[in-house]
């Protein structure tokens, strides 16, 4: 998952005043609920769509053709005996709000080989998920297999409730660059699906995310997921002690452009060891101020998100979580955590290298 | 029309910039009354004005803003909450507050100018890089937001009393490190001392940061164009042409009138800087990295522990290149001037504002370029 600071872009209200009136017109949000309430009923109803699914979002101007599909499952539960990280119950990760602007943490070898337990579970897990993607899979599904996968093996899904994120894994669709949430839409022949995991397992996150074709996808997709597999790996190779962090875009955006497409810019590599997001802060566009330089010990995510065409910019769906591309062209990721050794970099989400 | 605000407006692309000051001060140093004559003077910009008004609790945040209308300046200014659902400015959650100035925007079109006013606790570094760094992934208007400078409203009956309580506090104090981290500092209620009284204060003031433009004021009153529109962000190369040389140099040389604000840590460090070749450029970065990030000298000769709050500079290198240096804490830019610039010294000039800065420190630094 990367950084949030940007997902709560759009997380604010308006409120109050005559001048907010002259811009946008009225507020009545008795009106204004009863609205919603019709308009997805008729969504629901006019629209055909099956078992009772509805848009809850009927009247924002989507950049392309991924809906919501509504109603979310039901919360799930994390059995008791499942260590929780301070955000599980409120949704709030106040110590890691407290902590931000410390420098990166330098991981002792004790808390190093936790993080290459929970990197090495969430590897699991990933692979497990990736295993049910076919046509017909509901995103919803995905999360249940997630889900449980974390349960088994004694750790909590990090996303779950994390600023009140709904569910416990995130699913990222075609023109959705990050932070969607498992819904009840089923995947199509074609579509390309990332799947971002992380599980808090004896003190400790771990973090990775990789994207997959549905079916047959064309060329542009296949382009599209290479290229960025290739921003991450390359950007990988870069990482030892004395590095610094502000170079890895300049490794990525060159790949990005001379395939076409476009680094995003508001969302982040990140720190992450007891808390789930932390310094550095690790852009993967190359002109950046980036602060830091790599040492032993350190542990941090790399995961750019690559958008189709030239575009950088994302917009947000009213749910405030789910990330899009501005014009509608698809959106891929890769993602591991990494830990700076004496010599160089250990990738603690290592997978088996697959073909895309 | 939806009722949703997430409705996209269009907006045609341009280059515009809306240039964002931040203004600090001691408490009852007159910043409301400055803000306050600026929202309602006749000066032809639309400004908005943004109260950061820190409560108790991290977990609602509210601002006001107020916007004053170019054509009405009497009207009754227009007043808005934001309301973000997490924290506040200062603290990690940062990008709530642009975001909700930026949809601002979006939804009312750009101002001409925005100025932040914290409140009289806060260290402006924190906000300052911030609203900096957010230039790399500025998004959604057309016009984007810039950080144009930070400007400091000092008391001139309290202020001297204020610099010296508040230094007890912490190593260093706020109201010091508004004073180090400003680009232009006011000097107000200057008509309710005696001159020498004022040129004691403003004698200190240049100890602790001799790089920025002094205004005395009265009320506030001074044209709005001396704190908005200073660039002092910018990447072009016009900090170290201004006027306040003699000033500075004598802060930055005279180390035999130590005063006792130097001994409790800030001072700046000026040194002028030869051509330099990649070489030395590269020993030049590595230095600011370890000044900056790692709070030490490459060497790590330094007798206490380093703490930049503010640096400026202008380097050219054998190749006929000018880069212009920015940094607020540790976050800093090296960037290159373009061409068009005209007028450029022939010298460069580095400037660092912070703790710790000691001859040791300028040894270290001089070593480098004269070398």
């Amino acid at each position: 998952m990367s950084d949030l600071q940007q997902a709560r872009h759009s997380r604010l209200l308006l409120l109050r005043s005559g001048m907010l009136q002259d811009w946008i017109g009225p507020i009545n949000w008795k009106t204004h609920k009863i609205i919603h309430t019709l308009a997805a009923a008729k969504d629901a109803a006019g629209d055909a769509v099956e078992d009772g699914s509805y848009n809850p979002f009927p009247n924002y101007e989507y950049t392309g053709s991924m809906r919501p599909m509504y109603p979310l499952s039901a919360k799930r539960k994390v059995p008791d005996h499942i260590p929780r990280p301070e955000y599980a119950d409120d949704g709030k990760p106040m110590a890691e709000v407290r902590a931000a602007g410390q420098p990166p943490k330098i991981l002792s070898k004790e808390e190093q080989d936790k993080m290459r337990t929970v990197c090495r579970l969430a590897r699991e897990v990933l692979d497990l998920a990736a295993s049910h993607v076919k046509p017909g899979v509901t995103t919803d599904e995905l999360d249940e297999i997630v889900h449980n996968a974390c349960i088994e093996r004694n750790a909590y899904p990090s996303p779950l409730n994390y600023r009140n994120f709904p569910k416990s894994v995130c699913t990222s669709i075609n023109e959705v660059i990050c932070h969607g949430i498992p819904d009840r839409r089923k995947l199509k022949n074609g579509d390309i699906i990332n799947i971002d995991v992380t599980l808090y397992y004896n003190g400790y996150h771990g973090d990775l995310n990789e994207t997959y074709a549905v079916g047959e996808i064309d060329e542009d997709a296949k382009k599209l997921i290479r290229t960025t597999r290739e921003c991450l790996d390359e950007a990988i190779k870069l990482c030892k002690p004395g590095a610094l962090f502000r170079d890895l875009g300049k490794i990525i955006e060159p790949i990005a452009r001379s395939n076409g497409c476009a680094v995003v810019r508001s969302y982040t590599g990140h720190g992450i060891n007891d808390f789930f997001h932390c310094s550095p802060n690790i852009p993967h566009y190359a002109k950046n101020k980036a602060v830091g330089t790599m040492k032993a010990g350190m542990v941090f995510t790399i995961e750019p998100m690559i958008n189709s065409g030239h575009n950088w910019g994302d917009v947000h769906w009213p749910d405030n979580w789910t990330a899009t591309t501005v014009d509608g062209k698809k959106s891929a990721q890769f993602e591991d955590t990494l830990l700076i050794t004496e010599t160089g970099v250990e990738v603690l989400t290592a997978g088996k290298k697959r073909d895309l | 029309m939806d009722l949703d605000d997430e409705i996209p407006t269009l907006v045609e692309h341009s280059n515009d910039r809306v240039p964002l000051t931040i203004i600090c001060g001691f408490l009852g140093a007159g910043k409301s009354t400055l803000l306050k004559r600026i929202l309602t003077e006749r000066h032809g910009y639309r400004i908005a004005v943004i109260m950061n008004e820190f409560g108790d609790t991290a977990d609602i945040e509210a601002k006001t803003i107020n916007v004053s209308s170019p054509d009405d300046p009497t009207a009754e200014a227009s007043e808005e909450f934001l309301e973000l659902a997490n924290g506040c400015l200062c603290c990690s959650i940062k990008d709530v507050g642009i975001a909700a100035i930026e949809k601002l925007m979006q939804r009312k079109g750009a101002f001409d100018y925005i100025l932040l006013e914290t409140t009289g606790l806060a260290d402006p570094g924190p906000i300052a890089s911030m609203f900096w760094q957010n230039e790399e992934f500025a998004s959604g208007v057309g016009k984007d937001i810039v950080l144009d400078g930070v400007v400091c409203v000092v008391d001139a009956c309290f202020g001297q009393k204020q610099i010296e309580e508040d230094a007890t506090y912490d190593e260093i104090g706020e109201s010091i490190r508004q004073i180090a981290g400003s680009d232009v500092i006011l000097l107000n209620k200057i008509d309710l001392v005696e001159p020498v009284e004022a040129a004691h204060l403003e004698s200190a003031i240049r100890q602790i940061n001799p790089a920025a433009p002094l205004h005395k004021t009265v009320r506030g009153q001074l044209d709005v164009g001396s704190i908005v529109n200073i660039e002092a962000y910018s990447t072009r190369p016009k900090f170290p042409v201004h006027g306040h040389d003699h000033n500075a140099i004598r802060a930055g040389h005279d180390h035999s009138e130590q005063s006792h604000y130097e001994l409790r840590g800030i001072s700046s460090l000026q040194v002028t800087c030869p051509t330099l070749g990649q070489e030395k450029m590269d020993k030049l970065d590595a230095w600011i990295r370890s000044v900056l990030w790692e709070n030490q000298l490459p060497e790590g000769t330094q007798s206490s522990e380093l703490q930049v709050l503010r640096c400026k500079g202008l380097v050219i290198t054998d190749a006929g290149d000018q880069y212009v240096l920015q940094g607020v804490r540790s976050m800093y830019d090296m960037s290159l001037v373009g061409e068009e610039v005209v007028g450029v010294p022939e010298q460069g000039k580095l400037v660092f504002i912070g703790k710790g800065l000691d001859l040791v420190v300028r040894k270290s630094l001089e070593d480098i370029v004269n070398s």
